[in-house]
C-alpha cells in the first residue's frame, strides 16, 4: 500500500491550468524530491495533498483513505481525520509570532487535546532536541535566525507523531550558509522512515537524500526516475537543460 | 511677589472646577473606550464573516457613522431621536450624558472595527495555513492565532484613535454638560482671564500623554 497517491490531479486558477492532471504514489518511507522550474506546479500539487489547494479533479489519497475522490471531498471533520498523520513545513516557516517556541509547539496539540500539558512539554523538549534547538525552548521567534525558525517549524510539525512530512521549498528563503543545518535535520528524518515529498532547489541534496525524484514542468510530471538517472542521464530534453542550468 | 501670589490665588480658586470638569471628561472617555472597543470587535467579526447580508449591513452601518459629523450625531440621538415618526416618543433619552455617550460609543465602535478589519488583514494567510496543517479548527485559529496578532497589529491605530477620543470628548460641550472644556469657557466668560484655556490644554496634554505612554509601554508588552 502506499502512503500517498495521487491519480490525475488537475487544478486551474481562473483560465490558467497549473496542474494538467499529475499522478504520484509515494510508497511509506519513501523519499521524494519535485524539481522544476517555477511555475511548474510543484508547490500547488503538494499544497493539494494536505487540502491548502481544492483540486478541480483527480484522486488524492492519504495513508489509503480518500482525501479527495475525483474531485469531491468528505466533509472537514473527515478531512482533518485523514490528514491527522500528515504535516507540512513551509518556505516562510510560518512560526506563529506572538507564541514562544513552547506555545509554537504545544498549541496546536493543546488545542486538540492529544496529551495532558505535562506530557506534551516533555515531548516539545523533545522534539526540540532532535532539531538541536532545547536551549531555545522559552524564546520568541522573532530572536531566531531562519535556519533556527525552519528547523522549529519542522519540531512543531513532528509534535503530532506525522507519518507524513511535505516540505515546500524548505531552504528557499534561507541565508546559503544556512540551509546546511535545516537539510541535516531533514536527512535525519528521513533516516527515521517518515514518508516525505520535498519541493526543492537544492540539487545536492535530492541527490543525496532522495530515494526518487520527480521532475515537473507545465503542471505535468515529465520524467521520474532514481536521483542517479535523473541528474546524470534524463531521458528529457527540458529536464536535462533544466537540470544543467540549475547545477551550473 | 505680588504677581506670583496672585497666580497663585487665582490658581487655588480654578484648578478645582476644572478638574470637576476633568471627571466628566475621563468618564465619556472611559465609558466611551470600554464600550466601543467590544463593540468595534464585534462589528469587525460581523464585517469578516460569511453572511453577506450581515455584511453590508455593517458596511452601511460604518459608511453612515464615518461619514457624517460626530457632533451631528450627537445633536440627532439626543435632540433629534424625539421627534422620529411613530417610534420617537420611545427613544426620547433624557440624561444627557447617556445620549452623548451613546453617540461617541456607536461613532467610534466604527472606527475601531476598520481599524480591526485593518488588522485581521495584515495577519499573513500562511498563519492560518499554518495552523490548517496542524489540525487546529478555524474558529480556534480565528481566536488564539488571528485576533492576538491582529491585536498587536492594531495598537499604533488605537493608541491614535484613543488620544483622538480624549480631545472629542469636548464636543459634548455642545449638550450642556461641564466637562474640561465647559467649565474653562466659563471661568473665561466670567473672569475674563484667557490663563484659563492655557491651563485646559494643559490638562489635556497631560492626559494625552500619559495615554501615549500607556499605549507605548503596551506596545513593547506585546512585541513579537
Amino acid at each position: 500500500m502506499y502512503e500517498i497517491e495521487a491519480l490525475n490531479v488537475k487544478k486551474s486558477f481562473g483560465d490558467l491550468e497549473v496542474l494538467k492532471g499529475v499522478s504520484l504514489n509515494v510508497a511509506k518511507g519513501e523519499v521524494v524530491a519535485v524539481l522544476g522550474p517555477s511555475g511548474s506546479g510543484k508547490s500547488t500539487f503538494l499544497r493539494s495533498l494536505i487540502d491548502l489547494e481544492v483540486v478541480d479533479g483527480g484522486s488524492i489519497k492519504i495513508a489509503g483513505e480518500y482525501l479527495c475522490k475525483d474531485g469531491v471531498y468528505p466533509k472537514n471533520k473527515e478531512k482533518t481525520r485523514i490528514l491527522s498523520k500528515a504535516g507540512m513545513v513551509f518556505q516562510h516557516f510560518n512560526l506563529f509570532p506572538h507564541m514562544s517556541i513552547k506555545k509554537n509547539l504545544m498549541c496546536a496539540p493543546m488545542l486538540n487535546k492529544q496529551a495532558g500539558k505535562a506530557e506534551l512539554e516533555e515531548l516539545a523538549v523533545e522534539m526540540l532536541k532532535k532539531v538541536g534547538l532545547e536551549e531555545k525552548l522559552n524564546v520568541m521567534p522573532s530572536t531566531l535566525s531562519g535556519g533556527q525558525k525552519q528547523r522549529v517549524a519542522i519540531a512543531r510539525a513532528l509534535m503530532r507523531n506525522p507519518d507524513i512530512i511535505l516540505f515546500d521549498e524548505p531552504t528557499s528563503a534561507l541565508d546559503p550558509e544556512l540551509t546546511g543545518e535545516v537539510l541535516n535535520v531533514i536527512s535525519k528524518l528521513a533516516d527515521e522512515g517518515i514518508t516525505m515529498i520535498v519541493v526543492t532547489h537544492e540539487m545536492g541534496f535530492a541527490k543525496e537524500v532522495a530515494d526518487r525524484v520527480i521532475f515537473m514542468y507545465e503542471g505535468v510530471v515529465l520524467e521520474e526516475g532514481t536521483p542517479d538517472v535523473i541528474f546524470n542521464n534524463p531521458a528529457n530534453e527540458r529536464t536535462r537543460t533544466f537540470i544543467q542550468s540549475v547545477l551550473k | 511677589m505680588s504677581f506670583f501670589t496672585n497666580i497663585i490665588d487665582w490658581l487655588i480658586q480654578v484648578v478645582p472646577q476644572m478638574l470637576i470638569g476633568c471627571r466628566l471628561t475621563v468618564k465619556l472617555f472611559l465609558v466611551t473606550i470600554v464600550l466601543s472597543i467590544p463593540l468595534g470587535l464585534i462589528l469587525t467579526f460581523l464585517y469578516t464573516g460569511k453572511n453577506w447580508i450581515v455584511k453590508k449591513v455593517v458596511g452601511f452601518y460604518i459608511l453612515i457613522m464615518r461619514g457624517t459629523p460626530l457632533l451631528l450625531q450627537i445633536f440627532f440621538i439626543f435632540f433629534g431621536l424625539p421627534f422620529v415618526p411613530v417610534i420617537g416618543p420611545y427613544l426620547v433619552i433624557e440624561d444627557r450624558f447617556t445620549a452623548g455617550a451613546i453617540a461617541f460609543v456607536l461613532n467610534y465602535a466604527a472606527y475601531f472595527a476598520e481599524i480591526f478589519r485593518g488588522g485581521i488583514l495584515s495577519v499573513d494567510k500562511g498563519q492560518y495555513e499554518a495552523a490548517k496543517v496542524l489540525g487546529i479548527s478555524e474558529m480556534q485559529t480565528k481566536f488564539k492565532i488571528v485576533i492576538p496578532q491582529m491585536f498587536r497589529i492594531s495598537l499604533p491605530a488605537v493608541a491614535n484613535e484613543t488620544i483622538i477620543l480624549l480631545k472629542d470628548t469636548a464636543l459634548i460641550t455642545t449638550l450642556g454638560l461641564s466637562d474640561l472644556l465647559k467649565v474653562t469657557n466659563d471661568i473665561v466668560n466670567r473672569t475674563t482671564e484667557v490663563g484659563a484655556y492655557a491651563l485646559a490644554a494643559a490638562f489635556y496634554l497631560v492626559l494625552s500623554y500619559f495615554l501615549s505612554i500607556l499605549f507605548k509601554k503596551l506596545e513593547k508588552k506585546f512585541a513579537f
